[in-house]
């Protein structure tokens, strides 16, 4: 159901830099009923700690992933994910 | 924590009190002797238990614990947590081996060559645990 293959959509060349892109889970969290960490990361089929690592802009997330993220709130990629660097 | 970061960190503890135990309590004086062989090859018994043990009875503990944890299967951020530890891993294996041709070679075979298998193992395993628990730490 889940998939194994999975596209990385950021990698960061430097081991300590944050993700060159910022997110809104913990605000779409919120709104969406004070949903927790463990319930997203049910629905999107990962890890409390991975969603964590996510919204805290430490891992990039792979491209399913981030869609599966988007499609719990009911928004396009785009307004959970927005692109900082250029 | 996650369910594995523990069973990571009680295999690091594992891995050091067994081996440390171990390489402290080696007959280094007979080790380039048959005797010295069967010593190590011996010596593997209680240090398979002074590992397994707690190994098995924290995986227990934290399952029962926590079962929904337990179950879980491991994601894509893990999956590369994994995959970056072993591959850290294997430089430590591949030296230690070129180290124990060397070692046989010149001379030196039977309790020295076990045990620099054993050390190139424990310390892959080390590097391979170690790097997988900073990099839990850290996130990713």
């Amino acid at each position: 159901m889940w998939g194994r293959s999975y596209i990385i959509i950021a990698v960061a060349t430097d081991p300590m830099a944050q993700t060159p892109f910022t997110n809104d889970i913990r605000t779409l969290r919120f709104l969406a009923g004070e949903m927790t960490q463990g319930d997203l990361g049910d629905k999107v089929g990962v890890t409390r700690q991975t969603i964590a690592a996510i919204e805290q802009g430490k891992y990039s997330p792979s491209l399913e992933v981030a869609f599966r993220i988007a499609h719990v709130f009911g928004k396009p990629l785009e307004e959970v994910f927005q692109w900082q660097r250029d | 924590m996650s369910f594995r970061e523990k069973i990571h960190w009680i295999a690091l503890v594992g891995l050091l009190s067994a081996f440390g135990w171990y390489f402290l309590n080696y007959p280094w004086e007979i080790a380039n002797s048959p005797k010295g062989m069967y010593i190590a090859v011996w010596m593997l018994l209680p240090v398979t238990i002074i590992f397994l043990v707690p190994m098995v009875a924290g995986a227990a503990f934290f399952a029962i614990r926590s079962p929904k944890d337990a179950d879980l299967k491991e994601d894509e951020r893990e999956k590369g947590i994994h995959l970056r530890g072993t591959h850290l891993a294997y430089y430590p294996l591949a030296i230690g081996v070129q180290l124990n041709i060397f070692v046989l070679i010149n001379g030196f075979n039977y309790g020295y060559a076990v045990t620099i298998l054993i050390a190139t193992l424990v310390i892959a395993e080390l590097i391979r645990v170690g790097s997988q628990l900073y990099y839990y730490r850290r996130g990713y």
